[in-house]
């Protein structure tokens, strides 16, 4: 029996069944699909383990599992497992219980097939199913809201897989073969040239990169937050990634312009997204456009197109995947907790869910770049992959480089402003009572936490070893002068000197001072707070940056909303022709008539 | 006895007999029609794979009058006959709301009749007489309401068909005119490919045929008619009607009659194009469900026009699976749009909202037949979109292949307007009380979204041998057609 066929066919099979179990067997439900998802991911640990493999099926179509596709396959299966996990907590009493389950197995097995597929039409099969199963998943989410993010996010993702198409076919016809892996198209002319940006565009949508990003904040301000955590802040990323990596390594080489335009929209997906999250008031909102902003580095390390670069852009998209789907896991404690996760009305929440405040806290150090955690050993990678590639000559790395270190410190400022506000400042009293974290749910968070520190203090020894060199020919990526262990250690014992004068520090009484904040003398009323929200409005308010921030309100830079205008435009235009009147329709029948007689007549037979 | 004149014989022989029968007993006129059209269903997929002439009267050809009966006919065949058969069992409930089922039954089966007939006709004038049964037939059945809006929309399409109609007939005369002959196998033989009477005649079936498949600057009386009549006769219109006398016809009078040349080949792609992207344009706009469904039926027959415009085996095959597709997936979306009419009594997507809720048959079959047509897979549309654009790529079309592209991202968006307005999001108060579909209705509807899923087999190599290989290939053998017909007869 063939191994892949089984583990994509799985999932789907008993996501399809569970249909049969009445929905009020809520237990039922999540045992299943738990256990489906434990079996799938076991199933691709073993397939990752015996790699590479290639199976024909009739027709000439192939699977394959390398190290790539292996690396995304085990994300994959990975965190639907812990998706599922954390949402025997979260989806316990939500209405469409069961069909979050349904359909969170069926994008499990697309992912699947989707990852493992060799054909570029299977891949497109599996690939447009996707769409639809976010489509769905968004919907659980319920209202209008939901239901116009759904719509947009399908618009964008099922748009560029048509063009998807397309590309495929100019590839194949290049290329003479279906086949993905062993292609090595030269961008030559400008047909492969759009085929490979209509390649990139698909990655793109679906991983969030501009200009295609503008669904993730959508989706995640009206999904369900375990459909956000999963979905586009984990999976479509490995799988975005994935096809941007497959198609820069395995389908095109790629010339200077193919380079120069990953690298733009690296950058500018950097500093553009993490401006816009700055500013954001909604915990899910400012997380999603980090969501974008971190795309863009791995965008970049891809775009370098040497091995330090690709590995750092691989590994940033499985850290990215790890502490992304934490943040958005802890943000979605908060909002069971308290029923809102808008930034202006959260504070002091270190009390109530503690462990949820850990696991915020070491992942949103980790996606701000700060050692030892993951997230700094993968941007380390990639700002060195941007400095060899400078080696080369050029001027314009100085500018990459910049983009990326300046991203990590704005990254860093926007999570200190969402740390303060929901888990620090004071606040007015909530209005239920604080009760116990769910069991499932911290378990879920806690595992991604501790990856985040695994994988960062172990990072040579670990994942690098074992998942990101094998893809680029199995020798070690060189790291510069930067030692995660040596590091990891020092970090470690200066923190634990910290804790420990600290812990000795406060036997003694009156050694630390607490006092009440001073506003220039003023007393503050004990009603009012920081909360932390307002922290970057100085910057909102420069010049130049104040015009840019209002277009983005009004969403002058929303591809989506602005090919929508067009496009209402002409069919306005259109329907303005169509007045209903009888002679004017048979006009038009005559001027066809004519135009027919002057084709035909013209152009000899 | 061959089978070959029955397609034709017993819905006509129906269309007369039920109303004669079902005066007294009511039902009689359902079970009569519902046989009658699942006998015919059945015979259609019996037929698979034959090719035959049937001469009537034994009369030799061209003298005598021949049906044909080859691939493309075939792929024809069975298209109209499911579709009918699944229109019939929906209207069993459906047309209640409307007095004279008899005389709807009866109105309805001379239209399977005229559209069997001109899929099987060999002889100009014939398909030109039954083209004319079917379409008389549905200027009765779209204003079959007697409303207002009904019967406006069912005079334009009467005056506009009658134009198209007159075309055709004055192509038949010139044919006549100047070869001498009606049978269209003895016309291909004979005719002079340079005089400008050909131009003249050429032209004259393009306007008319081009008007019944309602192709871009022809098109403007569909998005009235079609939303006007019953939505069993609506699905029958888009799915069926408007393939079988618009492009079956002309198709089969480029291919095999005039044989294809570069210059016919380019004004398929150019009108295909246009009235792909011109009604998806039109389509998106809308807000009354049915017109925009309507329009949708403009913007895929640009596709079906565009993938024969290619002319390549490729192009050809896309395009013939698009035309049956599209049948499937056009029909069971406006099978939907009636179910919610017939629950809610309107066809604005701003009085809906949440029906799936209530009504969750309708909406998933909905849902099926809207991510169909925008092509999402792994649903039939996907597979044929996906054929036509690889097609456009092969031959180097690469404008058109972009195009197509576009178009499909336009059909997805449109179509994700109808979800979100009429199936998901809230549930308005006025619908609180609303309930699912009588059964039959759920049942028809049902099978032809698993068609919708199941449908993309038919391109498995063995299966594609059976009904897709063969028409393609007799589209392909061009001008052979005729000796064909001729050596048989």
């Amino acid at each position: 029996m063939n191994n892949i066929a089984l583990l994509t066919a799985f999932p789907f099979i008993i996501g399809t069944l569970l249909f049969l179990i009445p929905k009020r067997a809520r237990g039922l439900i999540e045992t299943v699909s738990g256990v489906t998802a434990l079996v799938a991911c076991l199933g691709s640990v073993r397939l990752f383990l015996v790699r590479p493999i290639e199976s024909t099926f009739a027709y000439g179509i192939s699977f394959v599992i390398d190290g790539l596709s292996g690396l995304a396959l085990l994300g994959v299966t990975f965190f639907t497992l812990i998706i599922i996990l954390y949402s025997i907590g979260f989806m316990r009493d939500h209405v469409y219980h069961r069909s979050f389950y349904v359909y969170v197995l069926w994008t499990l097995a697309a992912s699947i097939g989707a990852l493992a597929a060799n054909h570029m039409i299977v891949l497109a099969l599996f690939w447009g199913f996707l769409g639809l199963t976010l489509y769905l998943l968004i919907h659980i989410g319920g209202g209008s809201g939901a239901a116009a993010a759904a719509k947009k996010t399908f618009i964008i993702i099922g748009g560029s897989d048509a063009f998807l198409l397309f590309g495929m076919a100019i590839v194949w016809q290049a290329a003479g073969s279906w086949d993905l892996l062993g292609v090595k198209l030269p961008i030559t002319s400008g047909l492969t040239f759009w085929a490979f940006i209509f390649f990139v565009l698909a990655a793109f949508a679906k991983a969030g990169a501009m200009p295609l990003h503008t669904w993730i904040p959508d989706c995640a301000a009206s999904a369900p937050i375990a459909v956000t955590a999963y979905l586009p802040a984990a999976l479509d990323k490995l799988l975005g990634i994935y096809l941007l990596a497959r198609c820069c390594l395995d389908v095109f080489i790629l010339n200077e312009a193919a380079h120069l335009v990953l690298l733009i929209t690296g950058a500018v997906t950097i500093i553009a997204a993490v401006m816009m999250a700055l500013m954001q008031h909604d915990m899910k909102k400012l997380l999603s456009y980090h969501a974008v902003s971190q795309v863009g580095y791995m965008v970049l390390g891809i775009g370098t197109g040497n091995p330090v670069g690709i590995a750092g852009g691989l590994f940033h998209m499985l850290n990215h995947a790890i502490y992304k789907c934490t943040l958005f896991l802890s943000a979605g404690s908060v909002e069971k907790k308290t029923g809102t996760t808008d930034l202006d009305h959260l504070g002091g929440l270190i009390q109530i869910i503690p462990a949820t405040f850990v696991c915020a806290l070491i992942s949103s150090l980790s996606i701000s770049g700060i050692p030892p955690f993951n997230g700094f050993v993968s941007k380390w990678m990639v700002y060195q992959g941007i400095v060899e590639m400078g080696q080369r000559g050029g001027r314009l790395w100085v500018l990459w480089l910049m983009a990326a270190m300046f991203g990590s410190a704005l990254t860093l400022a926007s999570f200190i402003k969402l740390l303060h506000a929901a888990y620090c400042a004071r606040t007015t009293e909530y209005a239920e009572a604080p009760q116990r974290e769910h069991c499932a749910m911290v378990l879920a968070m806690g595992v991604l936490a501790a990856l985040c520190i695994v994988f960062g203090i172990f990072a040579k020894q670990l994942p690098l070893r074992f998942l990101i060199n094998p893809i680029l020919g199995g020798s070690d990526i060189y790291l510069g002068i930067w030692e995660p262990s040596q590091a990891g250690l020092y970090i470690g014992t200066g923190l634990l000197l910290g804790m420990f004068l600290y812990g000795a520090l406060s036997l003694k009484k009156g050694f630390f001072r607490t006092d009440r904040t001073y506003i220039g003398g003023e007393r503050l009323p004990e009603s009012s707070f920081i909360s932390g929200t307002d922290f970057y409005n100085t910057i909102k308010e420069i010049g130049v940056i104040q015009k840019i921030y209002r277009g983005a309100e009004k969403k002058y830079f929303d591809l989506y909303e602005q090919a929508k205008r067009t496009f209402s435009y002409m069919t306005e235009l259109l329907r303005q022709m169509h007045t209903g009147v009888l002679p004017t329709y048979l006009s038009w029948v005559v001027f066809g008539l004519i135009l027919l007689l002057w084709i035909l007549g013209k152009n000899t037979w | 006895m061959s089978i070959i004149p029955l397609f034709v014989a017993i819905p006509l022989a129906s269309a007369f007999l039920i109303p004669m029968f079902s005066k007294r007993i009511r039902v009689f006129s359902d079970i009569f029609a519902n046989v009658t059209t699942f006998i015919l269903c059945v015979m259609s997929l019996g037929v698979i794979g034959r090719n035959a002439v049937y001469t009537v009267g034994l009369w030799k050809p061209p003298v005598g009058i021949a049906m044909a009966l080859d691939g493309w006919s075939v792929l024809l065949l069975v298209t109209v006959n499911s579709i009918s058969f699944c229109a019939t069992v929906f209207s069993i409930k459906y047309m209640e709301q409307y007095t004279s089922k008899l005389r709807y039954y009866s109105l309805f089966l001379l239209m399977v009749a005229g559209m069997n007939g001109v899929v099987l006709s060999g002889d100009l004038f014939n398909l030109y007489v039954f083209l004319e049964i079917a379409s008389i037939a549905s200027y009765a059945l779209v204003g079959f309401g007697c409303q207002h809006d009904e019967l406006e929309a069912s005079f334009k399409y009467l005056v506009l068909g009658s134009v198209a109609s007159t075309f055709i007939l004055l192509g038949v005369a010139v044919g006549y005119s100047l070869t001498g002959t009606l049978n269209m196998a003895d016309i291909s033989a004979r005719l002079p490919h340079d005089s400008s009477t050909f131009i003249f005649m050429a032209s004259c079936f393009i306007l008319g045929f081009g008007l019944k498949a309602a192709l871009v600057p022809f098109h403007a009386w569909l998005p009235d008619a079609h939303p006007s009549a019953p939505a069993p006769i609506s699905a029958m219109l888009s799915g069926v009607l408007i393939k079988a006398i618009g492009v079956y016809a002309l198709i089969r009078l480029i291919f095999n009659i005039f044989g294809l040349t570069p210059v016919l080949s380019h004004i398929l792609l150019f009108f295909g194009t246009a009235s792909m992207v011109i009604g998806v344009f039109l389509a998106i706009g809308q807000w009354d469900m049915k017109r925009l469904f309507a329009y949708h039926s403009i913007s895929q027959i640009g596709y079906v026009m565009l993938g024969f415009g290619l002319a390549t085996p490729l192009g050809i095959l896309g395009a013939i699976f698009h035309l049956m597709n599209h049948a499937v997936f056009k029909g069971l979306l406006f099978l939907t749009a009636g179910s919610v009419e017939y629950n809610i009594h309107t066809r604005q997507l701003e009085e809906m909202g949440g029906l799936r809720e209530r009504m969750p048959v309708t909406g998933f079959t909905s849902l099926v037949a809207s991510m169909s047509i925008a092509g999402i897979p792994p649903l039939n549309g996907f597979w044929s979109k996906l054929i036509i654009i690889i097609a456009c790529v092969q031959s180097g079309h690469y404008i058109f292949g972009l195009w197509a592209a576009f178009v499909s991202l336009m059909t997805l968006a449109s179509f994700l307007k109808v979800q979100k307005f009429a199936f998901f999001g809230e549930l308005k108060e006025h619908n609180k009380g609303v309930r699912e579909v009588p059964v039959g209705m759920c049942l028809s509807m049902m099978i032809l979204a698993l068609l919708c899923v199941g449908m993309g087999l038919l391109l498995v190599p063995s299966v594609r041998a059976q009904l897709l290989d063969p028409a393609v290939a007799s589209l392909l053998r061009g001008t052979e057609y005729a000796a064909w017909i001729l050596s048989k007869g």
